[in-house]
């Protein structure tokens, strides 16, 4: 089948900084927004510019990411000549292995790509909130008659350490790259975002391997910068790299801000609601007589007796009466019991919270464990976690999947 | 799985509904927020492992075609799973639309004998229950009936229902359809189990007959000649048929009567524009005793109410004891109490619908519009600062022009 253009879609990452979030699942198939995955943003961005084949690249833990995407129907990516393929590494080929990297996935399913003989590779990151439409990347693309057009955003000067920098000539051509340089010289930041010819591509992944380079930043883009024309494109609109538990607090608070920029609606983001545990067949949520309920996203199946200000519940969350809720996200089926009282929070699905539970409470130590992962006073609770009642949990704590609480826990603990 | 093939009668226009069955059959009248009330019936027949569904559809059938799709959603897709809806059809010589219950079943006796089940369930796609038709099945077998019938005790006694008398042994001895004063308590729910060949034979013999229906035609002439059994049902059964019983079932789900999350109803999650692809509700307002469905924006209150997806509620607007279909739009200061307003409408800034004249029964319908109910039909669009009495009806997609309408008057 002849395509034109073939989307890679990078979702493999560990998303180490995550912590708990990424125990059980990989950071494209992180909860956000309620009832959405990280991975819904590029999924549709893809299927909403009118890409219709896609590439899947899993490594890391990726059992919820294919229940997720299933046979790619949500997005419309479903039918003769439209799909989405997952891609998982594979044994008993010549060169098959683990992926060592993002350009080396990449490189071990050529095949894939040169099923569809498409001019044009769309490679993807399956970590970020965004939302774009790759048309006019790729008009600009053929303009400049690039090699290789990399997808630019101007970021604070304090934040490029975090990511791929480039520069750019007049002509909008990257004259340097630097990948998380100490001292950044630009504030362009690399999205993750790449567009290449495919002859070009496969050339530039071959010449890679022969020097074991396994990474787009860190080996492809620098050697192709020599040989080849790379060009950016500038960006302009909400990105998010909700990389840390900070920015995804952050960005999901974005969708309460009316001014934000993060406006899901208009985006068109599309989900799978009918995966196992999603959305389903719940029936809408109730409101009883004693519920107060200010600024919040509330997901089908819930039952809110108590108050519930600035905070998302997804699908299925209980929130029983006299307990109040505050600045927090709280994933799928959690249960709250009454007279609780939760504050800058994230809790993953399936928790039970007992009564009179008081978590984010006391002082602003930054957790003891991971203090670079939490430092700004969220705590989170892991999975399928049980909380008794009267507990006391601080803020900055970690509560591992799955743990039984039965003592309080001071502020940068981890349980 | 059980030896049952499953007939439902879902073509049913349903005067009684006003403007809400104008456009759809009353089986794909919106309910609960999500569903339509055909998913309670399909979601039973699921539930009890019934794999085969002929859905009899006459009336208006689009929405409820669309609805059905696949079937899968209630899994009845697969080898030897699956549903079909049988619309009337032409045949060479003489054809005709469906002309009674009974005759719609006669018309698709083919479809029947398609499937090598013994026994065939018939019946309606119109009410709000949670039932395991297995209990019955059992039942039947059990008492060699030749016809199950399923009965619910109802204090309230109604001229709309067919009422049975049972004996000890759940013989039924006595059947009065719609009569003027019932025999009993027990009105029939027009759940109807039968022996195949008894009702291929009967069906026969009924379709020389000017009158083809079930409950007035057929059942009164077999109680006293063949084994006619009563199946007693306890426990919730609403009929929904009025706009006024409509409104109370809703009711009943906030009132804690229903409790949804134990009946596991399924439906049609991908439809167009009715679940899929919206948000989650965002709500900034005061809400007390109310379902609200994702898409909905709620910036002022809402009060012992029923909201489907996408409603708007805009700060100041107050929305008490009202069920709001799909994308509706309330605007600002406006005020609406006792009101069923189906999809699309607009509610213009600062109007009042459905707070005076309850008193006043529509002078139109006055035996079904008299308990203050006021419905808005599809697309209705009432400009801001417009006052409506109660018991009014404004038929789907009127432009209201006039600053005042009075109570039970009709627009259309």
């Amino acid at each position: 089948m002849k395509k034109n253009i073939v989307a890679m879609l990078l979702a493999g990452g560990v998303g180490s900084r995550l912590n708990i979030l990424v125990r059980q699942r990989a950071k494209p198939a992180i909860v956000f927004g309620a009832t959405y995955r990280i991975i819904d943003f590029t999924m549709s961005n893809i299927a909403n510019s009118n890409i219709d084949v896609v590439g899947v690249l899993t490594q890391y833990k990726p059992l919820s990411l294919m229940e997720h995407i299933d046979n790619g129907r949500p997005w419309d990516l479903f039918g003769r000549t439209r799909l989405v393929e997952i891609l998982p590494p594979k044994t008993g080929e010549e060169m098959s292995d683990w992926y060592k990297g993002t350009s080396d996935a990449v490189y071990q399913n050529l095949g894939f790509i040169n099923d569809f003989a498409p001019e044009l590779v769309l490679v993807v990151s399956g970590d970020h909130i965004y939302h774009m439409d790759y048309n006019p990347l790729i008009r600009y693309h053929l303009e400049k008659k690039a090699d290789a057009t990399i997808c630019l955003i101007n970021v604070l000067k304090k934040d490029a350490h975090h990511f791929g920098i480039a520069d750019i000539d007049s002509k909008g051509r990257i004259v340097k790259w630097a990948e998380k340089p100490k001292d950044p010289e630009s504030d362009l930041a690399s999205m993750g975002v790449y567009l290449f010819n495919k002859n070009i591509l496969i050339s530039s992944l071959n010449r890679s391997a022969r020097t074991n380079g396994v990474d787009f930043a860190k080996d492809v883009i620098p050697a192709m910068l020599k040989e080849n024309k790379v060009f950016g494109f500038i960006f302009k609109g909400y990105w998010r790299d909700v990389g840390t538990i900070d920015a995804y607090w952050n960005a999901n608070m974005d969708i309460l801000r009316k001014d934000s920029g993060l406006t899901i609606k208009n985006w068109r983001i599309k989900t799978n609601t009918s995966a196992k545990g999603e959305i389903g067949d719940r029936p809408s949520s109730y409101f009883s007589q004693s519920c107060l309920i200010s600024r919040s996203l509330i997901a089908r199946g819930c039952i809110v007796e108590g108050q519930v200000k600035n905070s998302l519940l997804s699908p299925g969350v209980r929130v029983h009466r006299n307990t109040v809720i505050t600045d927090s996200i709280i994933f799928h089926d959690t249960e709250i019991g009454s007279k609780s009282n939760i504050q800058k929070c994230i809790i993953d699905k399936s928790v039970t919270i007992g009564n009179a539970v008081i978590i984010g409470t006391g002082n602003p130590v930054q957790n003891k464990k991971f203090p670079v992962h939490l430092h700004t006073g969220l705590t989170i609770v892991g999975k399928n976690a049980n909380i008794h009642s009267d507990i006391k949990i601080g803020k900055n704590c970690i509560i591992r999947p799955g743990a039984e609480v039965l003592k309080d826990c001071c502020s940068g603990n981890t349980v | 799985m059980i030896d049952v093939l499953a007939l439902i009668l879902a073509g049913g226009r349903v005067d009684e509904l006003l403007c809400l069955t104008e456009n759809r059959a009353k089986s794909a009248v919106p309910i609960f927020g999500i569903y339509r009330i055909i998913d309670f019936i399909l979601s039973n027949l699921m539930h009890s492992t019934i794999d085969n569904v002929g859905l009899l559809s006459q009336y208006r059938p689009q929405e409820l075609v669309s609805h059905i799709g696949t079937g899968e959603h209630w899994d009845f897709i697969g080898r030897k799973r699956g549903i079909r809806i049988l619309s009337p059809y032409h045949r060479l010589g003489k054809y005709d639309w469906y002309k009674g219950t009974a005759d719609a079943v006669f018309q698709n006796i083919p479809y029947i004998e398609e499937f090598n089940a013994q026994h065939i369930l018939i019946a309606s796609a119109d009410h709000i229950y949670r039932m395991n038709y297995e209990p019955l099945y059992k039942y039947h077998l059990q008492k060699n009936a030749d016809v199950t019938i399923c009965f619910k005790k109802l204090k309230t006694k109604s001229t709309r229902f067919g009422y049975g008398v049972i004996d000890n042994n759940g013989k039924l001895i006595d059947y009065q359809e719609k009569p003027k004063t019932p025999p009993s308590e027990w009105v029939s729910m027009t759940v109807y189990l039968f022996k195949k060949d008894f009702l291929l034979e009967i069906l026969e013999s009924n379709s020389h007959e000017s009158s083809h229906e079930f409950g007035k035609d057929i059942i009164p002439k077999i109680v006293n000649t063949n084994r006619v059994f009563g199946f007693a049902f306890k426990d919730y059964w609403s009929y929904a048929r009025t706009i006024d019983s409509y409104h109370k079932t809703n009711m009943d789900l906030l009132n804690g009567k229903i409790d949804l999350s134990k009946w596991q109803i399924r439906t049609n999650l991908l439809e167009r524009s009715v679940c899929r692809d919206r948000l989650p509700a965002y709500i900034n307002g005061e809400i007390s005793n109310a379902i609200i469905s994702e898409e909905c924006v709620i910036e002022g209150k809402v009060k012992n109410s029923i909201l489907s997806p996408g409603v708007t509620v805009a700060s100041g607007a107050e929305v008490i004891d009202s069920i709001i279909f799909h994308d509706t739009s309330i605007e600002k200061n406006a005020k609406l109490q006792k009101v069923i307003c189906d999809k699309d409408s607009e509610i213009g800034a600062g109007s009042v619908i459905g707070t005076f004249g309850t008193e006043v029964p529509s002078r139109e319908f006055p035996d079904l519009l008299n308990t203050g109910i006021t419905v808005l039909g599809k697309n209705a669009c009432i400009p801001q600062n417009t006052i409506i009495g109660s018991n009014t009806v404004i038929f789907p997609s009127m432009q209201i022009k006039s600053i005042r309408i009075e109570p039970g008057s009709s627009v259309r």
